[in-house]
């Protein structure tokens, strides 16, 4: 009798122990306190098994969760899936996950902000490709007029340099245009006249990369695109100015050396991670360095020889003859362009960031 | 100002509550834009809204009001992608104007190249 019990006590206790297994396992399947989403976890409820936002919010990235629950809220995500096919719902989520990151990042503009630099740097790629053409079409003449039989490899040089407007009093301005290859007017007086062309003074050592380049914030208001934000003429101004998107965004600035203090100095912490961002903003810290560079080098150019500047343009083009088919020619020859500073790397940023645009994933 | 005394705010009819001094959102939704407010309202709660505005400075908030007004219309025209699906657009217009860019600088480099090299030899022959 006390065999029997024996063995029916021993059953059990293994009953016992696997009804204790089978619960844990449960509650680790459907949320019980490992297993929620982040979404059920910040809300502390119970994670069901058809729980909507399970599959967004994994637990192991609270703050994703945090940053869309303090833009939009639970209740008003769950009406937006609601109204979606299931094929568009993780689509709208990563959209969503996106926006409320944005805000995150920069509280005032959100993806405004961001929309308004893609904007700019449209408009700035525009006018350099306006730039770019119209010298394609001057060394076009210019080759055209050098297979005439009758110029002199001397009168060639010079015809060149007055065609482009290397003269003494043109010399800063055209320097300007070259560089960024901007289809910026030289000045207010000669509007249609675009000169881009290489520097003509070599990079100091001293001098930082994006020191080499003039470029005035002023300029750019002269021209068609002229957003709010831009009307200022000292990039001093935009660095410190917070009441518009720029000024904010410049806390991003990768270069660190006139960042300015204030409330959204935190954004540099994870500048890497928000590659779009970054990307973005980059071109709004060139602007300011742009702008700094041009009243240094101003001053440069002042005290500089008129041969010794010509000299260095020749310079300049025999570097260029010598890599001819290489880009890093270009750049060692007049600096490093804007081109290949920042417009490239902004591309290679907005490539990538196009790329996590939609798959963005660790944001803890 | 006057829209504390005269009428209530947008959010505050919307809300069917008094809108007194120091409401918050009275400066940025005058009740002549009612939408503006409602839509806001939709997409990301006046709760939400508020706590927000009251975590930016003062002389931020127009900005902060009318970036949120704009990405809640845009997610009400497009409930997948709303604000992101134009910078998405954006982004690519980005992508392919640098394309272009690049493909055109080659062009460039070209002709440069070529003109350079006679430049430069008719400057050396010169100082020699």
């Amino acid at each position: 009798m006390s065999h029997v019990k024996h063995i029916h006590k021993g059953s059990l206790e293994r009953f016992l122990d696997l009804l204790l297994i089978a619960l844990f396992v449960l509650m680790t399947l459907k949320g019980g306190t490992s297993g929620a989403c982040a979404a059920c976890k910040y809300q502390r409820r119970r994670c069901a098994a058809d729980c909507p936002l399970a599959p967004y919010f994994p637990a192991e990235q609270p703050k994703l969760f945090q940053n869309v629950h303090r833009l939009f809220g639970v209740r008003s995500i769950v009406k937006i899936l609601e109204r979606l096919d299931e094929t568009q719902k993780p689509e709208a989520m990563k959209s969503i996950i996106f926006q409320s990151y944005v805000r995150d990042r920069s509280p005032v503009h959100g993806c405004l902000g961001v929309t308004q630099q893609l904007q700019y740097m449209i408009w700035l790629a525009e006018e350099e490709l306006k730039a770019v053409n119209s010298q394609l079409q001057l060394y076009r003449s210019q080759q055209h007029q050098h297979n005439g039989p009758t110029q002199t490899p001397h009168d060639h040089h010079n015809q060149m340099i007055h065609d482009l407007g290397l003269d003494n009093k043109h010399q800063e301005d055209v320097t300007s245009q070259l560089d960024l290859g901007m289809g910026l007017n030289l000045n207010n007086n000669q509007s249609n006249v675009v000169a881009p062309f290489f520097s003509p003074l070599p990079v100091s050592e001293t001098q930082q990369p994006q020191m080499s380049y003039t470029y005035s914030c002023s300029e750019v208001n002269n021209n068609v695109y002229s957003p709010p934000a831009y009307n200022t003429d000292s990039g001093k101004e935009i660095l410190t100015n917070n009441n518009n998107a720029w000024g904010v965004q410049n806390r991003y600035d990768m270069y660190n050396d006139n960042n300015g203090g204030g409330g959204f100095s935190n954004q540099n912490e994870n500048v890497h991670e928000m590659k779009s961002n970054n990307g973005v903003v980059g071109i709004q810290s060139q602007l300011v360095n742009l702008q700094m560079a041009s009243n240094h080098r101003q001053q440069e150019e002042e005290d500089a020889h008129e041969y010794d500047e010509i000299h260095q343009f020749l310079q300049i083009i025999d570097d260029r003859q010598s890599f001819a088919d290489s880009k890093e020619a270009y750049a060692s020859s007049s600096g490093e362009t804007l081109k290949e500073h920042n417009i490239d790397e902004i591309g290679e940023n907005e490539l990538r960031s196009a790329a996590t645009c939609f798959s963005l994933t660790s944001v803890n | 100002m006057s829209n504390y005394t005269n009428s209530p705010c947008a959010a505050c009819k919307f809300l069917r509550r008094k809108c007194t001094s120091d409401c918050v959102f009275a400066p940025y939704f005058p009740p002549e834009e009612p939408t503006k407010f409602a839509n806001v309202h939709r997409i990301f709660g006046a709760s939400n809204v508020s706590k927000i505005l009251q975590e930016v400075a003062p002389h931020q908030r127009e900005d902060a009001v009318n970036s949120l007004a704009y990405e809640a219309e845009a997610r009400l025209k497009d409930p997948v992608y709303g604000c992101v699906g134009a910078i998405s657009v954006l982004q690519r217009q980005v992508l392919r104007l640098q394309r272009e860019l690049e493909e055109t600088n080659a062009d460039l480099m070209r002709y440069a190249s070529c003109l350079g090299g006679e430049t430069t030899s008719a400057y050396g022959g010169r100082r020699g």
